[in-house]
């Protein structure tokens, strides 16, 4: 069974259609990138799929996991499994990540029905989770993202999912900006949370981040619906010739 | 001035007033000036926004205070004193009306006390559980005493349930000597009843003193907090935290004094309010001319949680050295939504999330209380008015 199956999903932010029409299924054990130009709606589905109510669904549906997923708030969302790496992670003054993420850790494991940890199994699963990521140990202690480095945020929000273990991880350009290193680390992170039950949904604008986390499919996203798919082949030729070649031969049809 | 003259004034304010016969200078004093001014009105720039005044035009009786009690804790004296020479010494009785109402109708002064070079480490718990009924008034009056080298942390807490025409009226007055240390909280909690509190502090040099403030519930609870920096190397912190929901209004007045260099002041106070709330905050940070390498720095943030909800902010810094360092700064907005948002993404619902960001709001106050117990008795009082503001 297909872990999500998006169809024919429209939505709008500020009366604005961004996503027309959009499919996609992706199954257990997979890893889907998104690309496509400035514009294209790529944002958009990231935030749709997470619950963001400043966008409007005006369309289609979602199954995850066997589940309306349009029908969930947020959180609930994120216990069924589905985590989103922001684009841009919040800063959180005065809230650390130890209590963040033991309130948050403390939620999924509600719904998945087992017991919050005791401080010390808390504290031995975040450290092994940390190490996954090379997250310095200090950064931890202090509040969420705030005076984080671009790259400190984006391998805090991979900490975070590998933290709440999710089916479903969407990684919105968590690419963008970061040097090679951070990069790598990046998609290590990523890599080791690879299982056959888990899949990931990578966006990016570079293929550069494909050569670490190689995906099973790439889908061209342009004005709101995938516009091609294929293989990782795919990316290499969109990184050569650009989009237009894409916009040109959608024009001609 | 003579005491049927008195009598007459003071009973036109509150019956059932007169002259007592201890503390007679201070309180003559405090007469004369009520003699020349009335009740503040919301014509009055510091009573704009809090009409503490309508109380008195319904008419208030008089009756004794009996509603403070104290733990006993050692290297602290604490006494109730009809002559006790200090008492009054800040003159605070000669500037404000409802300072001279309380010189003139308090019945006997709580003195604390702690000797020269004492180290208190247990913490002095003042409970004042109010028990007024409608229309009735009654005045407290408190001397904190640090005497030099010395060190206190003292508890005011002011709870029960007083009727909702009641007025409590306190007045502390606090000397903190050289190189003494003293930290006074305050909890204020007291139903539907109204409160009006004044800290009067004088500080000798190389002391260091914080106080905090945190109000939760009343109709009106009006807090004035004055601060004068007497000795040089004094370091003061003033802190607020207050939660209103429903037709509250809460009213911080502070001022601080520097009047002699190298001093530091810090100040933060934060609020959020919900329902048809009002809230009053004015800082002033007064710089004196002789006040040179002055360290200044206040913060006022509110967090309102309804459309209804209003927040009076007004920080105002007057400097008159040409060599300090002072800042001020002033916010009032919503709730930040993308972090509501991202800690829903994360797993945890509205409310938990909502939670988690205004404790942490509040936490910069908070971590000024060195009281764990305090602490963590707030923190959970401040979840549970987070439940009814929810509601």
């Amino acid at each position: 069974m297909s872990l999500l199956t998006i169809k024919n999903l429209s939505a709008r932010v500020e009366e604005k259609d961004i996503l027309k029409g959009f499919n996609l299924t992706v199954n257990p054990g997979e890893v889907h990138a998104i690309m496509g130009p400035n514009g294209s709606g790529k944002s958009t589905l990231a935030s749709v799929l997470a619950g963001n109510e400043s966008y409007e669904v005006t369309g289609g549906e979602v199954d995850f996991d066997g589940k309306d997923l349009l029908d969930m708030a947020p959180e609930e969302r994120a216990r069924e499994g589905l985590f989103l790496a922001f684009q841009y992670p919040v800063e959180i003054p005065g809230v650390s990540n130890v209590n963040f993420m033991k309130a948050a850790v403390t939620e999924v494991r509600k719904h998945r029905g087992l017991e919050p940890l005791v401080a010390k199994d808390f504290l031995a699963y975040m450290k092994e989770k940390k190490e996954l990521v090379e997250l310095d140990g200090k950064l931890a202690g202090r509040s969420v993202n705030e005076g984080f480095s671009g790259g400190e945020k984006k391998r805090n929000e991979i900490f975070q999912m590998a933290m709440l273990d999710p089916k479903l991880g969407i990684l919105d350009e968590t690419d963008s900006g970061l040097d090679i290193d951070a990069l790598r680390i990046v998609a290590n992170g990523v890599n080791k949370l690879k299982s056959k039950d888990k899949a990931f949904i990578v966006i990016t604008h570079y293929q550069r981040l494909l050569d670490y986390i190689v995906p099973d499919f790439v889908h061209v996203l342009y004005d709101g619906k995938i516009v091609r798919s294929g293989t990782k082949e795919l990316a290499l030729e969109l990184e050569e010739k650009g989009y237009d070649w894409i916009k040109e031969e959608l024009t001609e049809a | 001035m003579s005491e049927a003259m008195t009598t007459s004034i003071l009973s036109e304010l509150v019956s059932g007033a007169k002259s007592a016969n201890s503390f007679k200078g201070i309180r003559s004093e405090a007469e004369g000036f009520l003699a020349d001014s009335r009740i503040p009105s919301k014509k009055h720039e510091d009573w704009k926004y809090t009409n503490i005044k309508r109380l008195f035009d319904n008419g208030l009786n008089l009756v004794s205070a009996n509603d403070l009690t104290f733990n006993s804790v050692d290297g602290v004296e604490v006494y109730w004193s009809t002559n006790e020479e200090l008492v009054g010494s800040t003159a605070i009785h000669s500037k404000e009306a409802h300072a001279a109402l309380n010189t003139s109708l308090f019945e006997k002064a709580l003195v604390i006390r702690v000797k020269k070079g004492a180290q208190v480490n247990e913490e002095l718990i003042l409970q004042q559980v109010i028990k007024l009924n409608d229309g009735e008034f009654s005045a407290t009056r408190v001397l904190i005493v640090v005497e030099d080298n010395a060190s206190l942390k003292c508890q005011h807490h002011y709870s029960g349930s007083p009727q909702n025409s009641s007025l409590l009226n306190n007045l502390t007055e606090v000397f903190v000597g050289q190189n003494a240390r003293l930290e006074l909280n305050y909890v204020q909690e007291i139903g539907e009843g109204n409160l009006m509190t004044t800290t009067e502090v004088e500080c000798q040099r190389d002391s260091n003193f914080t106080t905090n403030c945190v109000q939760l519930y009343g109709s009106l609870l009006r807090n004035n907090v004055n601060i004068r920096l007497k000795g040089e190397n004094v370091e003061t912190h003033l802190n607020g935290f207050y939660m209103l929901n429903g037709k509250e209004l809460f009213d911080n007045h502070t001022l601080v004094d520097h009047l002699v260099p190298h001093c530091e002041s810090n100040e933060i106070y934060r609020g959020i309010l919900a329902g048809k709330s009002t809230g009053v905050f004015n800082g002033r940070v007064f710089v004196h001319r002789d006040a040179q390498k002055t360290n200044g720095y206040q913060s006022n943030n509110n967090i309102l949680l309804s459309d209804d909800a209003t927040m009076n902010s007004k920080p105002e810094l007057e400097i008159y050295a040409d060599d300090v360092r002072c800042s001020h700064g002033s916010t009032t907005g919503q709730l930040d939504e993308d972090a509501v948002f991202y800690l829903r993404a994360r797993g945890l619902d509205e409310f938990g999330a909502t939670a988690l960001l205004l404790t942490a709001f509040a936490g910069d106050v908070l971590k000024a209380i060195s009281s764990e117990i305090l602490r963590s008795e707030l923190e959970d009082k401040i979840q549970n008015k987070l439940k009814e503001m929810r509601a």
